[in-house]
């Protein structure tokens, strides 16, 4: 499974590399180009389980992009796109998508149950504290309202098992949550 | 922390025991900016006394043995122990002494990679203004693993000392739901308060399924400031009542990422609310005290004419008797009003401030307020 969305992310990698030869005058939009071939030209992802960035906090996204590089956040797509970046690419390409404004993507929103559910989670594990009112984000935490929900599912999964061990404390509040917790969870902040 | 600026001095201290750092209060000049003097939090010897109770007397219930063995093999865990500052010094200039309190040992929960009383996490400590070289401290809960760490900033005021005579004392209120009077001199405690919230199943360790304790990890007070009436000789605290369960989990330290070694998680079926508290801090009874609908962070103020104003989540604003606890009026502000309070005169009237812009803690509803009243 892992390794047939490798392939996709290469194909549509090499098709971007294509449609952005003729450079633009700004380094950093040609880069973002780059990102827009998976996380959307308009900042809608071409998959769900690929994050939305558009209008993402420019502290996280710096710190994801050099946790993909450093290895400490593994992605097969994302290591070999951070590859050729160095740290003024890094904090640039934050920059230039945290100013962009975040996308409706059309989720609905959570059922009722769903609803009070995820609200009884986060006010117990207290996701606010962190990720602020309404669940914005601030700095380099990251906004997960509206965020798509496959990528959610996928991102708590990961926490849980440790595939994703870039935030230790985010992986101990996931495994303190019940998995029926978490989907309704996923379900509510997909559909904010 | 927010700097404090005094005599000279821009006085710095640094958050990030969440995140296994080493916390420093830092010293420098106003004019120039350069560096005075740097206090390491924890000390490159972080191991203490090995103590077995809290500084009431209460067992931690610390396996002496298997620390040991941990220290022996993975050393002293000075480098990434924690003890941010979170709060401001109390400062005295005629003593030219300083006096904060130090945050939690990281990770929160999981002491097991973190050997012996972690000093000087959970500690009140005292420098020299002009040098930055320790005085005295104070640890109230050594190799701390439930996050009931100190945050609410020191206070000096004259309280009676153990021979009843009065001295200059200093005050902190303890998310462990007590307030600690202690003697300026040496820090030494010369008494401690009732308890203020309930404390229930105290000191439990931290299991990986959960174990409940009272109170939770936000306290009994959070980082609220005390004010004091030095006339009454009466502290008034806010506190909060929320239950919670504690579990621990191995965790490895990721650098500049949230470490905690588990989790505190609220009960949500158990009902949560706040205190406003007058406490003696010469006896150490509590003189009033007055309950909330809702956890209390924020601050508080106490006038010299005999008034006590706090805030709410809900956004009410309050103003109390500060000698009986009777309500003697409310503003509802819209937004969460957890700010501490101030008080200043123009042409002679008196006004009142404080900000409603709710908090994130406890997710109070958010507000971009300051409102002023006069006291007509």
């Amino acid at each position: 499974m892992r390794r047939r969305s490798g392939a996709l992310g290469a194909g549509l990698v090499a098709i971007v590399i294509g449609a952005v030869s003729a450079a633009s005058a700004d380094p950093v939009e040609d880069k973002a180009a780059l990102c827009g071939a998976c996380h959307g030209q308009r900042g809608v992802p071409v998959s769900k389980d690929i994050p939305i960035i558009w209008g993402q906090q420019e502290g996280y996204l710096y710190l994801q992009l050099r946790d993909f590089k450093s290895g400490a956040r593994s992605n097969e797509i994302m290591s070999r796109m951070v590859a050729g970046l160095e740290r003024d690419d890094m904090l640039a390409l934050a920059a230039f998508f945290a100013a962009k404004p975040w996308p409706d993507t059309g989720q609905p929103a959570a059922s009722e149950a769903d609803a009070r559910a995820a609200k009884t989670t986060s006010a117990s594990i207290g996701c606010p504290a962190c990720h602020s009112d309404r669940f914005q984000g601030d700095g380099t935490v990251p906004r997960v309202a509206g965020q798509n929900e496959a990528y959610l599912a996928k991102t708590l999964a990961d926490f849980r098992t440790g595939a994703r061990a870039n935030n230790p404390g985010m992986a101990a509040f996931v495994r303190a949550t019940s998995e029926a917790d978490l989907v309704a969870l996923e379900n509510y902040l997909a559909g904010l | 922390m927010a700097p404090t600026v005094v005599d000279g001095k821009v006085l710095i201290g640094t958050n990030g025991g969440e995140y296994g750092i080493r916390g420093f209060v830092r010293a420098y000049d106003a004019k120039t900016g350069k560096l005075i003097w740097n206090f390491d939090t924890i000390p490159d010897n972080s191991v203490g006394t090995w103590a077995t109770k809290d500084a009431t007397g209460n067992d931690l219930h610390r396996d002496i043995a298997a620390e040991k063995a941990a220290l022996a093999a993975g050393g002293d865990p000075f480098k990434t122990l924690g003890g941010g500052v979170w709060q401001n010094p109390a400062v005295d200039l005629e003593t030219r002494r300083i006096y904060f309190v130090v945050g939690n040992p990281s990770p929160d929960l999981y002491g097991a990679v973190r050997p012996g009383d972690n000093l000087y996490t959970d500690s009140l400590v005292s420098l020299d203004l002009d040098t930055g070289k320790y005085v005295c401290h104070l640890q109230y809960i050594p190799h701390d693993v439930w996050d009931l760490d100190a945050v609410s900033p020191v206070v000096i005021t004259t309280v009676l000392g153990r021979d009843g005579k009065p001295t200059k004392g200093l005050l902190h209120a303890g998310k462990t739901g007590f307030v600690y009077v202690h003697d300026a001199k040496d820090c030494s405690l010369i008494r401690y308060s009732e308890a203020m919230v309930p404390q229930e199943n105290m000191y439990t360790l931290p299991t990986k399924d959960g174990a409940r304790m009272l109170p939770g990890a936000n306290g009994g007070v959070e980082w609220s400031p005390m004010a004091v009436n030095p006339y009454l000789g009466l502290a008034y605290a806010i506190n909060l009542h929320q239950p919670m369960t504690y579990q621990v989990a191995t965790e490895s330290r990721v650098a500049g990422k949230l470490w905690l070694g588990g989790a505190f998680k609220v009960i949500p079926t158990e009902e949560q609310w706040g205190n406003v508290t007058a406490v003696d801090y010469n006896t150490g009874k509590i003189r009033w005290q007055v309950r909330t609908a809702q956890p209390m962070i924020g601050g508080i103020l106490a006038t010299a004419g005999g008034l006590v104003f706090t805030g709410e989540g809900n956004g009410l604003f309050k103003a109390y008797d500060s000698e009986s606890g009777a309500m003697l009026w409310s503003f509802q502000a819209g937004a969460g009003v957890n700010a501490p309070p101030s008080s200043y005169s123009v042409e002679g009237k008196q006004y009142i401030v404080v900000g409603a812009g709710g908090n994130a803690q406890l997710d109070y509803k958010r507000g971009n307020s300051i409102i002023a009243f006069t006291l007509d």
